[in-house]
């Protein structure tokens, strides 16, 4: 059997009958904790105050225990959440109780808040200020028409921010925020409070930093915001080595590209989304009881596979495992490989043994993204290049990965563009990855490529947008054939997240010639072995959608 | 023919060159009637005609990028073209070969409502380089307010074709 995927199958069929290994059917000690099932409604006008309220309150129940899980809607970005209760439940002999209204949940918690700070949802940088005090002042977050709802449990006035900001630009009202609040934060992590704007905002991470005691901000990285890019700068530049980012970008006031090539010019690493739910209850749970990561690879170690007269592509859907389509119909019918979040492993240990644990042999994990969180490393300060690097190297090890996946979108146009990454930043790679089979490059497509010491680096060949016709992906992917005209013609595509699986089933099945689809790691070693594809970089000469920050 | 009427045609002869011809003027893409495009939002040709030269300009969007360049043909002779611009689609890794020149031909067809475009671009791919042969047909609908551009690649097994319609002289000079 020459398939790596059919032997891959082959051999699940013939474990899945063995007995689950001793440390998984260990029982895990019991433990008690709450679950409230959330709605769709992030409205500024409706739902969102009481979620303000709930997650706030669920960053300082969760302090010192793991006591309070949020349930989001199936339509949530975040699709996990109930198949990573049921994984509580399963694996950590989590008892769930379920909550049905901020009273319910108030009655439970409020204990540990010593009071409520108010904001204006007129002015919305007030609900990212109260995100702060919540922290540091272990308050909940109320809008006035709450208030009376938190004083029924006992809970008094801590500040109001109503007036103190109105009128006020957002760097004047962070600049006033940080002078008052910024010295008693975390100076590891910050905290983004990006993502919509208009009439919703979805703040699923505010229960994390409120945990953290992060500084809540959003403030923008476009140029043309001076006064906002130049605090951002004062704060990236006080936090600590090494330190995070969480949340997202503001949409419309700056772009994702703006931001996190900021962030990587200061050596920080971005962890998004500013929707992320439950990090402070998942923070606490460990790896399960012997559990330990293992990959699918296809191929043994030392191996070189021998590549034929024909066309190979690989498949990569890299946009957080959560937010793709790992719960939808489909995965497992063709090779997929999927980009964990590593930096889990520290903060959400449980999500990423659920994926492990649910995977199909189809699937096959890598690391990435550029380093041990998102970042952009055309634009890493040299000196910070190894020490970032070493930390996204052990945890490949510890999740068993040997791909590693780089993207730099610093000077691209949206998702095309000119992705590429300087002879430079790969020279950086190939020294500071000695263990890894090879390099994944774009998001978009790319043109960088390399082999070295038998590992390559490709740039993916095609992305594909979610909403393009299936028709006209199979003619793209078609022409990349045709005028690849030299065999083998290594192809890889990028899945943009929410593409469907059986819909590239189908677009498969329309490719023309002596096409095979095979896993990850196969690919690169085939790649390995004939190289057909160019060596090249960066060109200097090719125009910049965004030239950076120096 | 009678010596005052040719007169009279010689005379309105010039005139009649500086009419516009219908198809000249600037066309907006109909993207629900066309195929679809990847990485570009919008659309916008511009055919001009200066004697024998057509001028194809391409006014696109993406996001709050936008990008004009001109592709001018001539339909007495081929022309040769360093910098041909090609409609791509963005997600796929095709790039114009960097100090790549493209051999265009160009001809009227169908009494002047269709003009033909043949060019053989190099492009940049993954393996070094190749030459994608584009045919392009842009077709003048009846009634003077659609235009149709029938696109073929070599490479490609599928048409694409694009919809136009005549944005009125007024508002494209806005």
């Amino acid at each position: 059997m020459k398939h790596p995927f059919l032997l891959a199958l082959v051999a699940l069929a013939l474990t899945s009958t063995a007995p689950l290994p001793a440390a998984e059917a260990a029982a895990a000690p019991a433990r008690s904790a709450w679950v409230m099932h959330f709605d769709s409604d992030w409205k500024i006008a409706s739902g969102l105050p009481e979620k303000v309220l709930l997650i706030g309150l669920q960053g300082l129940a969760n302090r010192s225990e793991p006591r309070l899980y949020i349930v989001h809607a199936a339509d949530f970005p975040w699709e996990i959440t109930g198949p990573l209760k049921d994984f509580y439940e399963r694996k950590h002999g989590v008892k769930f109780t379920a909550l049905q209204t901020a009273d319910e949940a108030l009655t439970q918690f409020a204990r540990y808040a010593k009071g409520y700070v108010v904001w204006d949802p007129a002015v919305m940088p007030t609900m990212i200020v109260a995100f702060t005090i919540a922290g540091l002042e272990d308050a909940v977050v109320v809008t006035p028409a709450l208030i009376p709802l938190a004083e029924q449990h006992g809970l008094r006035k801590i500040d109001d921010l109503r007036g103190r900001y109105d009128g006020k630009t957002d760097a004047q009202i962070y600049t006033d925020a940080k002078a008052r609040y910024w010295a008693r934060c975390s100076h590891d992590k910050l905290m983004l409070m990006g993502g919509h704007r208009g009439d919703i905002r979805i703040p699923g991470i505010a229960d994390w930093g409120v945990r953290e005691k992060m500084f809540f901000h959003d403030l923008s990285a476009n140029p043309l915001h001076a006064e906002e890019l130049a605090l951002e700068k004062q704060f990236f530049s006080e936090l600590n080595p090494g330190g995070t980012i969480f949340g997202w970008h503001v949409y419309g006031k700056d772009t994702e590209e703006q931001h996190t090539t900021l962030i990587s010019t200061y050596g920080l690493k971005m962890e998004g989304l500013q929707s992320l739910p439950n990090l402070s209850f998942n923070c606490q749970f460990k790896f399960t009881p012997g559990f330990k990561f293992t990959n699918q690879h296809h191929v043994a170690p030392g191996a070189q596979l021998v590549a034929e007269p024909k066309v190979y592509l690989a498949f990569v859907q890299s946009d957080g495992i959560g937010i793709g389509v790992w719960t939808k119909p489909g995965r497992g019918r063709m090779p997929l490989a999927w980009g964990a979040i590593m930096g889990w492993v520290h903060f959400s240990p449980a999500a990423l043994e659920y994926f492990h644990e649910s995977a199909t042999p189809g699937d096959y994990f890598i690391g990435g993204l550029s380093g041990p969180a998102y970042m952009y490393p055309n634009h890493i300060p040299a000196d910070r290049f190894p020490g970032l690097m070493k930390e996204a190297a052990d945890l490949m090890k510890v999740l068993d990965e040997t791909i590693f996946e780089i993207m730099d979108n610093s000077a691209a146009d949206g998702n095309v563009g000119n992705t590429d990454l300087s002879k430079e930043t790969v020279d950086r790679y190939y020294a500071n990855f000695p263990d890894v089979a090879g390099f994944i490059n774009g998001y978009g497509p790319a043109r960088t490529r390399d082999l070295r010491d038998g590992r390559p680096l490709l740039s993916y060949d095609y992305y594909i947008d979610p909403r393009r016709p299936r028709e006209e992906v199979t003619a793209d992917l078609n022409e990349l054939i045709a005028l690849n005209a030299k065999r083998p013609y290594f192809c890889l595509v990028h899945v943009r997240e929410s593409n469907d699986v059986n819909s590239l089933v189908e677009v498969i099945k329309g490719l023309r010639g002596p096409v095979e689809v095979v896993p990850l790691d196969t690919f690169m070693n085939l790649a390995a072995g004939n190289k057909t594809y160019t060596t090249r970089y960066q060109d200097p000469d090719e125009p910049k959608h965004f030239k950076g920050y120096r | 023919m009678h010596p005052l009427r040719h007169l009279i045609l010689l005379l309105l002869l010039p005139l009649a060159a500086f009419a516009a011809a219908p198809i000249e003027g600037r066309w907006r893409l109909d993207r629900t009637r066309s195929t679809a495009l990847d990485g570009w939002h919008e659309w916008d040709l511009v055919i001009s005609l200066t004697g024998t030269q057509v001028g194809l300009q391409h006014d696109m969007k993406w996001g709050q990028t936008r990008f004009s360049a001109t592709n001018t043909v001539d339909t007495a002779h081929p022309v040769t073209l360093p910098a041909f611009f090609r409609v791509e689609q963005r997600h796929m890794a095709l790039y114009p070969a960097k100090g790549g020149t493209t051999p265009v031909r160009a001809a009227w067809l169908d009494d002047g409502r269709t003009l033909r475009v043949e060019a053989d671009t190099p492009i940049e791919i993954s393996q070094g380089q190749a030459v994608m042969r584009i045919y392009a047909e842009y077709r003048l609908i009846e009634g003077g307010q659609e235009l149709q551009l029938i696109e073929l690649h070599s490479s490609r097994p599928r048409p694409l074709i694009y919809q136009f319609t005549k944005v009125p002289a007024e508002a494209a000079k806005k």
